[in-house]
């Protein structure tokens, strides 16, 4: 231990390593500056500036490898601000300004899964396999004897960033309080179940099914008949029948659950 | 050529730094979740391997020269570092594609203990003559060197490639919840090493 007392140091070898360790310094130091400067690449400072508004979610939504990559894309024209779900509408007004682009606000939106089968649906066969809907999907539609039901098998659940879709019973749930409105797994689902609504909706149709009502009733109990009772009831006429399904347009929609007591299916639901 | 071989088979296979030696854990089980991107980290570390190997070798004699092989660490580090940034630097100016598909891989490097590992190693010239089979330690050379810290890094390239394959194969398995994800990969990451520990037997 008496090499680390103070006294036996000796300076001219101390100076040594000081000098050497030094002059690597010096030298890469001039190295990497010289490099930095034949290499040097034109970044546009709006890219930082843009980045810093948006959301940080890194949720991959638009499209784009997180949310570095989604602000150069935006700074090059190559985006457009809405396509981002996460980011606040007051942050895309900031870079709205940034990019000196026109802006209209979007309406807060969160994911609902419209199918409400699962177990209360029959199943043509049942699935062994590679797990996955999407993989499913290749066999016949997947094993859900409707052809727009939810498979359960859980791909926007791992799509899900926010762990905000959960498989209760065969189907899934989106939680509107985890939702950041990215829309990974809208992308995902095979079935394309899963919608954006506004976050001030009260209601939705939780199925999906294009076929008419005889065809529902042998196959699942909570389908839509496309009965039409939910759309003649609705006092602000909010309800149109479309392809034998109700389409809410929740511009007019009160929240006055006059159509979730009026389903005879319960295929509406509460939020 | 003997001399060759024998630099490539124990530098790749018997004393592979990834599953043998255990150097450099961290980017093999972090980057090798697709085969895209493991590809391109391990043709960077083999890249940077080679570079520090030719730049720390001589520099290593220069210090032995001082008698201050002491501070081999501190300037290894330096050099990686510095070697890193050049290339993080040269490669948005002149492959910007290379450099997007690398991205926050590229900088990883700067602290990825084989490329230490591999300086450390060449600059030992007792070990290096038992691991590639040289008669005596004076036989060892710059040339040597280099050609071990390419290989090695390409044996590294090699294992994360190896895997990457691997856990693209396992994430599409129905296996349960709590094996899903990093417990899978260390348990894949046993079986390639108790693959490659065969080569230490033969």
């Amino acid at each position: 231990m008496n090499s680390l007392l103070l006294s036996s140091i000796n300076v001219s070898s101390l100076l040594i390593v000081i000098a050497i360790v030094a002059v690597l310094a010096i030298v890469f130091a001039l190295l990497i500056s010289l490099v930095s400067k034949l290499c040097a690449v034109k970044e546009d400072e709006r890219v930082s500036a843009v980045s810093e508004k948006l959301a940080g979610a890194n949720c991959g939504g638009c499209g784009f490898a997180g949310c570095a990559d989604y602000a150069k894309a935006l700074v090059e024209g190559r985006a457009t601000i809405n396509d981002c779900g996460a980011t606040a509408n007051e942050q895309k007004e900031e870079i709205a300004n940034i990019l000196g682009l026109p802006f209209t606000a979007t309406v807060e939106t969160f994911a609902v899964v419209k199918c409400a089968g699962g177990s209360k649906c029959k199943d043509k066969f049942s699935y062994v396999g590679n797990k996955g809907c999407t993989f499913q999907t290749v066999f016949a539609g997947g094993s859900k004897a409707c052809a727009d039901g939810c498979l359960g098998d859980g791909t926007c659940a791992d799509a899900c960033q926010n762990g905000g879709i959960k498989i209760v019973d065969g189907v899934a749930y989106t939680d509107k309080a985890l939702c950041t409105s990215c829309g990974a797994c809208i992308k995902k689902c095979p079935k394309q179940l899963i919608e954006l609504i506004p976050k001030t909706a009260k209601v939705y149709v939780a199925c999906s099914t294009k076929c008419r009502g005889k065809d529902v009733m042998g196959v699942c109990e909570v389908g839509c008949i496309g009965c039409g009772l939910c759309a003649k009831n609705c006092p602000e006429k909010a309800i149109t029948m479309v392809n034998n399904l109700p389409v809410i347009d929740y511009e007019k929609c009160s929240g006055c659950l006059t159509c979730v007591g009026k389903c005879p299916r319960k295929s509406i639901k509460e939020i | 050529m003997a001399q060759f071989i024998m630099i490539v088979v124990s530098a790749v296979f018997i004393n592979n730094f990834v599953v043998v030696q255990f150097l450099g854990i961290c980017p093999f089980l972090g980057v090798s979740k697709d085969f895209k991107s493991a590809l391109g980290m391990g043709l960077a570390v083999t890249f940077v391997m080679t570079l520090t190997c030719l730049i720390t070798y001589p520099l290593y004699a220069l210090l032995a020269r001082f008698n201050i092989e002491f501070l081999e660490i501190i300037v290894f580090i330096f050099v990686i570092a510095a070697i890193v940034q050049m290339i993080e630097m040269a490669l948005k100016k002149f492959s910007p594609s290379l450099y997007n598909a690398m991205g926050i891989y590229l900088p990883l490097i700067t602290t990825n203990c084989a490329v230490l590992g591999v300086a450390e190693l060449v600059i030992d010239h007792g070990q290096m003559a038992s691991l590639i089979g040289l008669s005596s330690p004076e036989m060892m050379n710059m040339g040597f060197a280099v050609l071990y810290g390419l290989f090695a890094g390409l044996g590294f390239t090699l294992a994360i490639v190896i895997m990457s394959g691997m856990r693209e194969r396992v994430a599409r398995l129905p296996i349960s919840k709590h094996l899903k994800g990093f417990p899978i990969a260390m348990i894949l990451a046993c079986f390639i090493a108790m693959a490659f520990f065969v080569f230490a037997l033969i």
